[in-house]
């Protein structure tokens, strides 16, 4: 029992000190603070600024989230507690579908139809875009982690046992108050995992996101703006590694920064989640 | 980022020896490990299938992933050649890479087949300033001013996301790097190509069997080839039209078409080509050179192979 908790500490560690040390002679030539800030990306210049990528790392995280969470949440309210049993089991079939295929297919069909919808909206609200932009990029990674999202969030509200549903009814509230203050509020911290752990698994993800993100090393200005996330700066440039100087240490570093910025999110939801428990819902 | 490996070994030996050639003097044998550039790769793959059938005991392993890896590969002796669709770099040359040049092709920018003002592109062209001002400097320029119209449409600049030869040899005709190209960047050649063809405001450039269909010869459905003004004249003259992958590489050979965008493709090697693989290239440069055409390259002229005979003994 303890062995594989350590092994699971002891791979986590290892991946972190593997990255750091590859990242090493860049980092002993340029100070972080300079990489971190600097906007300029010409590795043949020796200039590696990893500013752009990790706002454009955030920027389509936040987005994914802010257009995902309340999509889902919704979904899986109505899915627990209002759809009958029927559509319940053949939603429950298309969302397993769903979680399954395949990142590469995701950013086949974000090319074919969202990439040429948001350039429709974009022209319908006058700004002329390509299409691959940030939008785009969140659109996908939204679509792509709602599968997870939902599905964990219609386990954790059927945890909740049906005496808590009945009573509230039985006081005469109405199904939504009910939702409101009982479920949602019992099933906080269930919610909050099912969310951590559906990012966690789509943050890889790399591949869909790249295929329509317009990988742009600058900062997005606007959603119609292309951005330039950290796992697609890895994947495409992963393949030059060796034959300019420095370069591999600057992909390494920027793996090590995704690591990091994925732990402390992970992180930051788990204290959250012991800060719920402590205080009580 | 993704690798395909083909051995050849299983399909050359169902063949069998090639019947009607003469016999192979020396025999041959050993394994051959082939990587980089998806530009060369289906090249590669027609000159290993030919070379076998000469030599049935030698083993080719061809796989692609981008000049960069086949750089890369070769100089951390992963492989024993590797091609590479741009230049050599200094870097690389410094830490032992060594190349010849075996075919040529050529990148074209490439427009989509509704632009608003097709007809005048076609009879004005393009001129090389246009480009430098739209990838290089990065100007918000309308298919209007290119034209000299009043089409308020903004130009959308595509470029490639993943590092490779097609997009170094378009930055070198501007005089810069693949680093310094401004816009939307898209993964790999038919990545590119299917962008321009959705977006009839979008300018982009692509290898030649990218830029013009196999089977047909014209360009892919939905693209059109922007001519560029190469004398400058302010018009699109006989030798500048390419409606057909025919004129292009005519173009081309004639040196009509600039160089860059035309360009070598390489075959490099740490230090230099040894044993089997010497021998390889020794015949990708003499006998290999007569399938060129066929899978839609240029061959290399006879100097060139002249001098690389030289330098590869």
């Amino acid at each position: 029992m303890r062995f594989p908790l350590l092994f699971v500490h002891v791979l986590f560690l290892a991946i972190g000190v593997g990255l750091f040390l590859k990242a090493w002679p860049l980092l002993a030539e340029v100070p972080i603070g300079a990489i971190l800030g600097s906007e300029s990306w010409h590795p043949l210049r020796g200039d590696f600024g990893l500013y752009p990528f990790i706002m454009g790392t955030l920027a389509v995280t936040a987005l994914a989230m802010a257009i995902s969470i309340p999509v889902c949440l919704l979904s899986a309210v109505y899915l627990s507690e209002y759809a009958g049993t029927r559509i319940r089991e053949s939603v429950r079939l298309a969302v397993d579908i769903l979680a399954g295929i395949p990142s590469v297919i995701y950013g086949l069909c974000g090319i074919l139809v969202i990439v040429p919808l948001v350039r429709e909206l974009g022209e319908a609200i006058g700004i002329q875009t390509t299409g691959y932009s940030l939008l785009a990029g969140g659109i996908i990674l939204a679509i792509m982690v709602a599968p997870f999202i939902i599905a964990l969030t219609v386990e954790v509200f059927r945890t909740i046992p049906i005496e808590a549903r009945e009573s509230a009814l039985a006081l005469g509230t109405t199904r939504w108050e009910m939702v409101h203050h009982v479920l949602l509020r019992h099933a906080r911290r269930g919610v909050m995992a099912a969310v951590v752990l559906g990012f966690s698994r789509a943050f890889g993800e790399t591949m869909a996101v790249l295929m329509v993100v317009g990988n742009v090393p600058q900062v997005p200005g606007s959603l119609f703006d292309p951005a330039y996330p950290l796992p697609a700066l890895i994947a495409n440039n992963y393949g030059e590694m060796m034959s300019i100087p420095l370069y591999d240490a600057a992909l390494m570093l920027a793996a090590f920064i995704l690591l990091l910025v994925v732990s402390v999110f992970s992180l930051g939801a788990h204290f959250t989640l012991l800060r719920i428990g402590r205080f009580g819902v | 980022m993704a690798m395909v490996l083909g051995s050849l070994e299983g399909r050359a030996a169902e063949r069998g020896p090639a019947v009607g050639k003469a016999p192979a003097t020396v025999d041959l044998q050993g394994t051959i490990r082939v990587s980089g550039a998806w530009a060369l790769y289906p090249m590669m793959v027609k000159w290993a299938e030919e070379f076998r059938k000469l030599h049935p005991k030698v083993r080719i392993d061809v796989s692609a992933g981008g000049a960069g890896k086949g750089a890369a590969d070769t100089l951390t002796g992963m492989v024993d050649i590797g091609m590479v669709s741009r230049e050599i770099r200094q870097e690389e040359t410094r830490q032992g890479l060594f190349g010849v040049p075996v075919v040529k092709d050529a990148v074209f920018p490439t427009i989509n087949g509704n632009n608003p003002v097709l007809a005048t592109l076609m009879k004005k062209g393009i001129k090389k300033s246009v480009f430098t001002d739209l990838w290089i400097m990065g100007k918000p320029l309308t298919w209007g001013s290119v034209a000299g119209q009043a089409v308020p449409t903004r130009i959308q600049v595509y470029t490639r996301s993943d590092s490779c030869g097609a997009a170094e040899t378009w930055a070198k005709y501007l005089g810069k790097k693949q680093e310094d190209l401004k816009g939307v960047a898209v993964y790999g050649d038919p990545g590119v190509a299917e962008a321009i063809r959705r977006d009839p405001a979008g300018i982009g450039y692509n290898n030649l069997n990218y830029a013009y269909d196999m089977r047909t010869g014209r360009p892919v459905a939905g693209l059109q080839i922007a001519p560029i003004d190469v004398n400058e004249n302010g018009r699109v003259d006989p030798g500048e039209r390419l409606m057909s992958k025919h004129d292009a590489i005519q173009a081309v050979l004639a040196g009509r078409y600039p160089s860059p965008p035309a360009r070598d493709l390489y075959l490099v090697a740490k230090g230099n080509f040894k044993g089997t693989s010497l021998a390889f290239v020794r015949w990708i440069l003499t006998d290999g050179q007569r399938y060129a055409e066929e899978v839609g390259y240029l061959k290399v002229t006879p100097g060139q192979v002249k001098e690389s005979l030289k330098k590869v003994r």
